[in-house]
């Protein structure tokens, strides 16, 4: 897969890392397109399913964005997210994904560039990862993934 | 009929720009009756005519319409366009006021603002802002308000014609205007100031060279609104400069013909904006030049901005006042000749294009308006406001707000036009509510079970959105979309216009659902719920593609990642939306009574108002006593005693049955929502803990005055902060006058890399104390060593008096500080002259430190942590939006007053104060708090009664119920999810967020992936 | 309730990996309870599942139900009509909902995805400890309510043995003494009398150990 073009699910917090990302684009802050957002009141709102749900409908990585430590605006969601971050990257190590597909980011609702940061780092670090063998599988048929398998 | 000393239950709002926008929404929203006249045939002001605004480089119209249209459709208020105040009779209490409408020739009620006029007959339609005046619509901005065109009949000579050519029938030739009289309790004047004409100024080649043009113009340039489209390019020739010049300071500081003794105080933010602004369209294609005497950068992370657009966009700075601007014979170039510190010589640059940064002045209209007012001018004709109430005039009942009153920016006149609708609110009676002014919305119809039919509407927002991708094919793409009905293009979605089409689309095509591609749901999700619930569809059942804030801004710089990703967003929109229910709000009686945090000015300020206001206030002071930092400030520049001042206002607050003050409180806890807050707080000397219930809250904890161990500061007895100065300045005057050398350092611990900002207060602070130093002893030798002199509006004036009675400027670079040492019986200050290139050495006296104010970092970050409340990166409360709500904290029910929000100077907290109690009303004068429909719902069939939603509930609101399982008081759920996501059956579901949506997202996301 | 815990991936993807549609079916009983095989469950199982197999190259379509309780007969009985589309059913239930649905359709392969472990309560969030065995002859009333046949790793019946120190077990620090429970437990009730009377022997029948046991109702057997 040459020129590939990771596509990145980022479940956003609506207090924080959305209006991060808001305010990355009134700053006009640029970052790669590959990320798109979606939307949920709190970090602590994603459900595993839906993150294990991302990979398995071809994501190249996911990640959770909350707010900083200490500033959930429900106590606690953004730690309970990291936790479940956490279990669900064992999950996907005992599939056969790279855990390090899925990750687990915080900021304040003023962080324009760290949105823009983390989004640039996270397309980066997959795309030398390479396409998820799931995304392989969906799109190529069964022969490339068996390839991307080394079986 | 109504006796004459009845008080009236209205307030007249003269002038419709942003100000008086925001006052007149502020007493709509408190339930205040308003009238909002405005000469021009739109409202909107100098704002509207602005590309960006500082600091966020933001397009102001997508902040700005749902303003204005709010602005129109608020029953409480009356418009009246085109219409001038003739003259007053009266007092506070009860003004009579007569005005008179100028014809208009349109029937506002019929005209539709299609176009059909202004196509067939162009010269006949009014058109006002910038440069050429045909722009491509004559609305003078997409959502103008009204939205209705206005005739100029004396340059018509078809009548006949025009008339035929309206669809409507709007056009009324035989409009005469109308004369006539209003009663009000109070009057808010907000005409907005005027810009400097440098016209007769022909060293400036304005007006003979069409490169030389003004900041406004500019804007207009570079507005997508604008004459050309938003192209930069020169007047002369149609080509993109390559070299554009800014000159500061025309028309201000009293230094050409005719220009005002002040300093305009935004012109340099506004010419940073548009350097920067110009750097981004060409990047290194364009050379950016700003020459200026004194960077005045003094607002709230100003400084910041400045640096970046010095570091980051590499726009020059050159600090001159250059002496003329001409253009050869036969050159295409223009020639700027000025001088340096460093050369000798005269020094010639050319341009392509030269900005001239016009400032404020008073238009002889307003003049004659604030003559028949009564109300007293100063010297340059703005009105005398009180020293400790920056919005009130010389005439009780009549109130100032804006750059009427001096020269200000955007967010400053929001906070005063908050202000001024506070003081206004409390002249008035309280209106009748009749039973029948509210017309019911249409009953909502089914829409459960039947087939989603949804209608997609994308917005190409000017440039913000079209600019990047071709938002036409964004439309068409949709269209193909499964259970699209209806997929259409808008320009502004907000404007009025598009959303009266929009509900006339969802009732002819019986749309059940409707996806907006446009900008964020944060700030548009409210405004198009309720469109679509005006036309009768359940207001959840909209869904927005944030295709602007979250593609095209972000993705400029490919128009084809930009495409492809809104593709997926509006996709991913369409999936949800098809899956969302209609849903009912939740809502619950709202509590009435406030918590003041912070007994200083600002907070005692804000407390009487509201308690004058019937509320009931808890101020809650950490020490042991109120009056705050002003308590140890003597006077004002302009000599207000704020001794007295403090010390009355602290008698009122306690005398004020309504206030209930708790020093020594300790603030340990806090939960609930807005409307419905607990907060848990120690008290007294044993710390006893007790805790209040209050609808709002205001945070006016206030700041620290800086003492940064320079200098011997601490160390040296001759070594003092200008606070302590000032204090001994008034207390011990001898001492003072013995001094024969006195030298006062400037930014002292601001704008260093510790502190980038600036601390707005010192520059004044170090020329009221020289001032009162000559005053003692005439023959003082005063050196200051400055940066950059930010005296800005009338302290330049003081500024310039200081300077008349021999205090010495001395201009000192960040890399080269003066040095200090300490000597016999004084200090020893070595600096570097920059106009003698030479190194100097002062025996001075006394040495005075200008170390402004930082952020109070222990404190505001315990409080921060505690009311959830984001703040800058120097410790100060971040607003919700910095330009339009600068004193809303994000947190709806917090608000920001006096300089915990920034360093500012004491009259500029107490307008902070009057502009909380304005914001917090518009919240209190309802009496229930509308909770939303964001709450998580059990399925009881499949909820297997596990326990794990009600130990994971962050407010412990489930149980499992007598039924066996568990339970969710949509009253009290706070909406997060966390339940849901940790429920191991799947039973619950949050509203709006439910399973099926998200997953519908993922699903239509990698549709195109896997395709 | 009865816990139980997934397997491990590898596992379940050896008795998959014949067939190419399968059933995966989750109980919203104590599974669902002890966070092993309720709703959620099996989606995140089918999930990763799912990618498992795709990942090595093949295909599987799998199928998701959740019975309200698969050790009953009548709720089982809803699978009928998604049986004949599927060549396996895995159950995440515990054991007897697995042999429930073995019983029901005959000539359908059916695999366990979970372990059954004990029968347990929940500590707090997320963490379940064993407190029953099922020995058929109940002597917690002699004990002050707490079990020393599932909570004594020895299941002594006569006090702690030597390896008891600070109240923990030998077996880890993790794991309380039960006789040193049951010790403090008497103490409180004011009966440290029962401490000292000597238990007999168990017999130990009534616990399974002469084949399957079965209880019958005969006011509701029908």
């Amino acid at each position: 897969m040459e020129n590939f073009e990771p596509v990145i699910v980022a479940f956003c917090c609506h207090y924080c890392a959305y209006t991060a990302a808001d305010m990355a684009g009134s700053q006009r802050l640029t970052y790669p397109a590959n990320v798109k957002i979606i939307r949920v009141p709190c970090s602590g709102k994603v459900d595993a399913l839906h993150l294990v749900k991302a990979f398995e409908k071809g994501a190249d990585g996911v990640y959770v964005a909350g707010c900083l430590e200490g500033d959930c605006h429900f106590k606690n969601g953004n730690v309970r997210a990291a936790r479940r971050v956490e279990s669900v990257r064992k999950y996907l190590e005992e599939i056969g994904l790279e855990g390090e597909r899925l990750e687990m980011v915080t900021m304040s609702a003023g962080m324009g560039y760290r949105f823009a940061q983390v989004a640039t780092e996270m397309t980066e670090k997959i795309r030398k990862m390479g396409p998820s063998p799931i995304h392989l599988a969906l799109a190529g048929g069964a022969s490339e993934a068996r390839q991307a398998a080394n079986i | 009929m109504q006796k004459q000393q009845q008080v009236s239950d209205k307030v007249l709002v003269i002038g419709g720009g942003m100000g008086g926008i925001r006052a007149a929404l502020d007493l709509a929203e408190a339930e205040k009756k308003v009238i909002l006249v405005d000469r021009d045939y739109t409202i909107g002001g100098l704002m509207t005519q602005l590309d960006r605004t500082f600091p966020t480089n933001n397009c102001d119209l997508c902040t700005l319409s749902p303003n204005l249209s709010e602005g129109s459709r608020q029953e409480y208020i009356e418009l009246l366009t085109m219409t001038t105040v003739k003259g007053i009779k009266g007092g506070k209490g009860n003004f009579t006021v007569s005005m008179e409408t100028a014809p208009r020739y349109i029937n506002l009620d019929k005209c539709t603002a299609c176009g059909e006029c202004y196509k067939k007959f162009p010269q006949c339609v009014r058109f006002s802002p910038g440069l050429d005046h045909r722009a491509p619509t004559c609305m003078r901005y997409p959502q103008a308000t009204p939205q209705a065109f206005s005739i100029d009949l004396a340059k018509c000579d078809d009548v006949e014609g025009l008339m035929k050519c309206c669809p409507a029938g709007a056009i009324n030739p035989d409009d005469m205007g109308r004369k006539f009289e209003v009663t009000c309790g109070s009057i808010i004047l907000s005409p907005g100031g005027s810009l400097f004409d440098p016209s007769h100024l022909d060293y400036l080649g304005f007006g003979q060279q069409p490169d030389v043009v003004t900041s406004l113009q500019y804007e207009r340039i570079l507005s997508a609104s604008g004459p050309t489209m938003g192209q930069l390019v020169r007047p002369s020739n149609g080509q993109q400069p390559k070299k554009v010049a800014w000159i500061q300071c025309i028309g201000s500081r009293g230094l050409q013909k005719g220009a005002g003794a002040y300093c305009s105080s935004a012109c340099c933010m506004f010419a940073l904006k548009e350097a920067i602004v110009t750097k981004e369209r060409f990047h290194d294609d364009i050379e950016t030049t700003i020459f200026y005497m004194d960077m005045r950068t003094m607002g709230k992370d100003y400084e910041r901005y400045f640096l970046r657009a010095k570091n980051e966009f590499g726009v020059r700075f050159v600090r001159s006042r250059p002496h003329s601007i001409l253009r050869e014979e036969g050159a295409e170039n223009l020639t700027i000749t000025y001088s340096c510190d460093d050369k000798s010589a005269n020094i010639t640059e050319e341009f392509d294009m030269v900005v001239l940064s016009t400032g404020f002045r008073i238009s002889d209209e307003v003049r004659l308006l604030a003559g028949k007012l009564g109300i007293d001018l100063n010297s340059s004709s703005f009105p005398v406001t009180d020293p400790f109430n920056p919005v009130a005039t010389s005439v009780p009942g009549i109130y100032v707000a804006g750059v009427a009153q001096a020269p200000k920016d955007i967010p400053e006149t929001m906070v005063q036009a908050s202000a001024a609708a506070c003081m206004a609110a409390a002249d008035v009676a309280v209106p009748v509510k009749a039973e029948e002014d509210r017309e019911p919305p249409p009953p909502e119809f089914a829409t459960v079970g039947e087939e989603a039919r949804v209608g997609v509407f994308i917005c190409d927002c000017g440039e913000n959105i079209g600019g990047v991708v071709d938002a036409g094919a964004l439309a068409e793409f949709a269209s193909q979309l499964p259970q699209v009905v209806v997929s259409e293009l808008k320009g502004h979605g907000c404007s009025r216009q598009s959303m009266r089409e929009i509900q006339e689309s969802i009732r002819d095509n019986k749309l059940n659902r409707v996806v907006i591609g446009g900008c964020s749901p944060r700030t548009h999700e409210t405004k198009f719920q309720e469109t679509v619930r005006a036309a009768g569809l359940n207001k959840y059942l909209v869904e927005i593609a944030n295709i602007r804030d979250q593609a095209t801004w972000v993705h400029s710089n490919s128009p084809q990642d930009a495409t492809a990703k809104a593709k997926d967003l509006i996709r991913m929109a369409v999936g949800s939306v098809i899956r969302s229910q209609p849903l009912v709000d939740q809502s619950l009686p709202i509590n009435k009574d406030v918590l003041v945090v912070g007994g200083g000015v600002a907070g005692m300020n804000a407390a009487l108002q509201l308690a004058d206001q019937g509320h009931k206030v808890y101020l809650a002071e950490k020490t042991d006593k109120l009056g705050g930092l002003a308590a140890r400030i003597h006077t004002t520049i302009e000599k207000g005693d704020v001794q007295t001042y403090v010390k009355d206002l602290i008698a009122r607050t306690e005398a004020h049955e309504n206030i209930q003050i708790i020093t020594r409180a300790l603030i340990v806890d806090h939960s609930g929502m807005p409307g419905l807050f607990k907060t848990g707080m120690q008290t007294g000397k044993q710390m006893f803990y007790r805790q209040i219930e209050h609808g709002v809250t205001v945070i006016a904890t206030g700041a620290k005055p800086n003492r940064p161990p320079q200098y011997l500061l601490g160390e040296n007895a001759a070594v003092s902060t200008q606070l302590d100065l000032q204090a001994l300045l008034a207390e011990k005057p001898e001492m003072a006058s013995a001094w024969d050398n006195v030298v006062m350092i400037q930014c002292v611990g601001s704008r260093d890399d510790e502190n980038p900002n600036c601390s707005r207060i010192c520059c004044q602070s170090a020329i009221k104390n020289a001032l009162r130093i000559l005053a003692l002893n005439p023959e003082a030798r005063i050196f200051v060593l400055y940066r950059d002199m930010r005296t800005f509006g009338f302290h330049e004036e003081y500024y310039q008096k200081a300077r008349e009675l021999g205090v010495i400027f001395v201009r000192y670079s960040r890399e080269q500080p003066p040095r200090v040492k300490a000597g016999d019986g004084g200090i020893e200050v070595s600096f570097t002259d920059p106009v003698l290139g030479r190194e100097l050495i002062v025996a001075a006296d006394h040495l005075c430190l200008s170390t402004g104010m930082v952020a109070d970092e222990d404190g505001n970050s315990e409080l921060a942590m505690l009311f959830k409340l984001p703040r800058t990166a120097d410790g100060y409360f971040l607003e919700d939006h910095v330009k339009l709500r600068p004193i809303d904290l994000p947190i709806p029910g917090f608000f920001v007053a006096g300089t915990a929000h920034s360093p500012k100077l004491i009259n500029e907290s107490v307008g902070q104060a009057l502009a909380v109690a304005a914001r917090a009303r518009t919240m209190l004068a309802s009496d229930t708090i509308n909770l939303g429909a964001r709450s998580a719902k059990v399925d009881k069939n499949i909820c297997a009664a596990c326990l794990i939603c009600v130990r994971s509930c962050p407010f412990s609101i489930p149980f499992i119920n007598a039924e066996g399982y568990s339970e969710i008081d949509p009253a009290k759920c706070h909406g997060c999810g966390v339940c849901v996501s940790a429920c191991p059956a799947k039973a619950i579901q949050l509203m709006q967020f439910e399973d099926d949506r998200i997953l519908a997202k993922l699903e239509e996301l990698f549709e195109r992936t896997n395709a | 309730m009865i816990t139980a815990e997934r397997k491990p991936l590898e596992e379940l993807m050896e008795y998959i990996k014949p067939f190419k549609r399968i059933l995966l079916v989750g109980c919203n009983e104590c599974v669902t309870v002890c966070a092993a095989g309720g709703r959620k469950e099996v989606g995140l199982l089918a999930s990763g599942l799912h990618m498992a197999v795709l990942k090595s190259g093949a295909t599987i379509e799998i199928r998701e139900h959740t019975l309200e309780r698969q050790c009953d007969p009548e709720y089982v009985e809803e699978l009928v009509p998604m049986i004949d589309g599927v060549e396996a059913v895995m159950s995440m239930a515990c054991g007897c909902g697995v042999q429930e649905i073995a019983r029901r359709f005959k000539n359908k392969p059916v695999f366990p995805a979970v372990n059954t472990k004990f029968m347990g309560a929940s500590e707090r969030q997320g963490v379940w400890s064993e407190r029953c065995q099922g020995c058929g002859d109940c002597l917690l009333g002699m004990t002050g309510g707490i079990c020393p046949i599932a909570r004594c790793a020895k299941q002594l019946m006569n006090g702690p043995c030597g390896g008891s120190t600070g109240g923990h077990c030998e077996i880890g620090d993790d794991t309380d003494c039960a006789w040193a429970l049951i010790w403090e437990r008497l103490k409180a009730l004011g009966q440290i009398e029962r401490y000292v009377e000597i238990t007999p022997a168990k017999d130990w029948r009534p616990g399974g150990g002469s084949g399957p046991r079965k209880i019958i109702r005969e006011d509701l057997a029908e």
